[in-house]
Parts: C-alpha cells; structure tokens; sequence
C-alpha cells in the first residue's frame, strides 16, 4: 500500500525548483569519466590517440548529483535512511565544453508497508540544462526512511 | 569485432552481454576526481571509513554502478542510443571483486515508426547474487 497520509515533512518544499549548481564538462573529465567504468566505444574515447570528435557518456551528469544539498524536508520518520534506487533519462547529447546547470525539487513523498515495517520515500528530480536551456537529462533518485530492526 | 545492430535484427528475448569486469580501487577514484579535484577518504575510497559506517569494504560509489550497468546496453553495438535507465540498489558492490553484467531485450516498441526496444540488466557477484538490478529503454536505427 503507497499513501502520504500521516507522513509530516515540511510540503512547502514539494515541486519547488533549487538551482544547485553549475558545471562546465571539459573533454578531459569525459575521458577520465569513460576510463574509469572501461569504456571502449570510440563514440565516448575517441580514436587510438584519443583524439577526433567525442560525446559524453549517457549517465555522466549523474556524478554531479551525488553529493550536492538539498533542502531539508524535515521528514519526522524513521531512523536510518539510504538511497533506494535512481532514473535517468538521455534527453540529448552532451559535448565537450557544455556548461550544465542543475535544478533539483522534491517530487513525491510516499510510505510503503512491507514485512519489515513502514518505509518512507522521498524522491527528488534534478534536470540539467545546457547552455541553450536545452534539457540534456534528467536524474530522479529515490531515498528511504525506517526504523531499525529490533 | 562488435556487429552494428539494427532494430530489425532484435527479438524480445535477445541477451545482452555478459560482460565481466571487475571495479579497482584506481577506477573509483578515477570516477570520483571528475568531480572532486582532491580526493577525501570516504566510504568509497577508504576501508576504514567504510568500516567506521558499518561496511565490510570501501564501496563502488552508486553513480559509477548506474554509469556501468548503462554500459552494458552502449557496449552491445555502437548503434544503441540509450534513452533511460532505471536501477534499484539491492545490495553494496565491493571493489575488486569479481563482478557480471548482463542484460535480455524485454520488450520491442515497433507501434507508429518506433525502434524503442526494453530491457532488464542485472549485475551480479560471483555467486551469482544478484547486487543492482535494472531496466533500460533503449533505441536502435532501422537497417538501411
């Protein structure tokens, strides 16, 4: 069962946009991005010199999520949080030189029951646009919330 | 060498990989200096850090997890365009562990000129557990 009924957290802040940062994606971090998770395919390394015309790898804005504060919500629930799980979505490629700028909002806040008791999620959506205020991705990442076991 | 797909060429059904790889302590720190110009000890670089927060082992951050798992669906042609990808964290994955990626097309979109195809990736440790499952939205061309 999924309901907000009960769930006390500041709800002002539900939709509500937060700029929280600006990032310039130089060819070089593109590149150490790509070395360290392996890649191979020329399209994201360039040629054998590493050279020749390059685009990001599809979930690079995703390490400028990590990390960045967000706005309290002063959930009144539960002891120990982690992160649940992530979306992204590839809305259009991202280059070289791209200066990114992120906006986040809390989008839902939700309990769910399950055998181990009542978890409470929070989901945040944070979209980056590049410099011609095109929407390049877009990153929703799902926390939660309970109590310990006893 | 890698064969260019087409849609045409895929059937729900179809694997995707395996690839095997492991994630070395260099690599995520390689990961985290796109970002951070001096590397702190963190849960992810740093066994006693990560010990202190009651992890066994220093731990792959979760963006480079999402970063590989959508490599699994970029490396089966150079002809995937990825659209969206979607993952559940079930478990930390360790460095320098043994790990398996793969993936099976779930789902072919072929209404109104379409080449969306769907599927589920899943990476796994070497007894098979199974540590961050997924499912992606894919595109490929059409054969010319």
């Amino acid at each position: 069962m999924t309901t907000d009924e009960g769930i006390v957290y500041d709800r002002s802040l539900l939709g509500v946009e937060t700029h929280i940062g600006t990032f310039e994606l130089t060819r070089e971090m593109i590149l150490s991005f790509a070395k360290s998770t392996g890649e191979t395919n020329p399209r994201y390394v360039g040629n054998n010199n590493g050279d020749g015309d390059i685009v990001a790898p599809p979930t690079i804005c995703n390490v400028f999520v990590s990390g960045v504060s967000r706005p309290d919500i002063k959930l009144e629930f539960g002891e120990i949080s982690f992160f649940a799980g992530q979306s992204i979505e590839c809305k259009a490629e991202i280059r070289p030189g791209d200066v990114l700028s992120a906006s986040t909002k809390l989008d839902n806040v939700y309990a769910k029951t399950g055998r181990s008791g009542k978890m409470v999620f929070a989901v945040w959506e944070t979209k980056f646009r590049n410099q011609d205020d095109t929407t390049v991705a877009l990153v929703t990442e799902s926390f939660v919330r309970r109590n310990k076991n006893r | 060498m890698k064969k260019n797909l087409y849609f045409e060429d895929v059937e729900i059904g179809d694997d995707i990989g395996p690839i095997k790889r492991s994630v070395t302590d260099e690599d995520v720190i390689e990961f985290i200096s796109v970002r951070e110009k001096k590397i702190t000890p963190s849960r992810f670089t740093s066994k006693e850090v990560a010990n202190s927060e009651g992890l066994p082992e220093a731990i792959v951050p979760g963006p480079m997890n999402i970063a590989l798992m959508a490599q699994v669906l970029t490396d089966w042609s150079d002809t995937v365009c990825l659209l969206k990808i979607d993952v559940v964290f079930r478990q930390t994955v360790p460095h320098n562990k043994g790990l398996t990626f793969s993936g099976i097309v779930t789902d072919k979109d072929e209404t109104g000129g379409s080449t969306k195809l769907g599927c589920d990736v899943v990476m796994e440790n070497s007894d098979e557990v199974k540590l961050v499952i997924g499912t992606g939205v894919i595109s490929l061309p059409n054969k010319p």
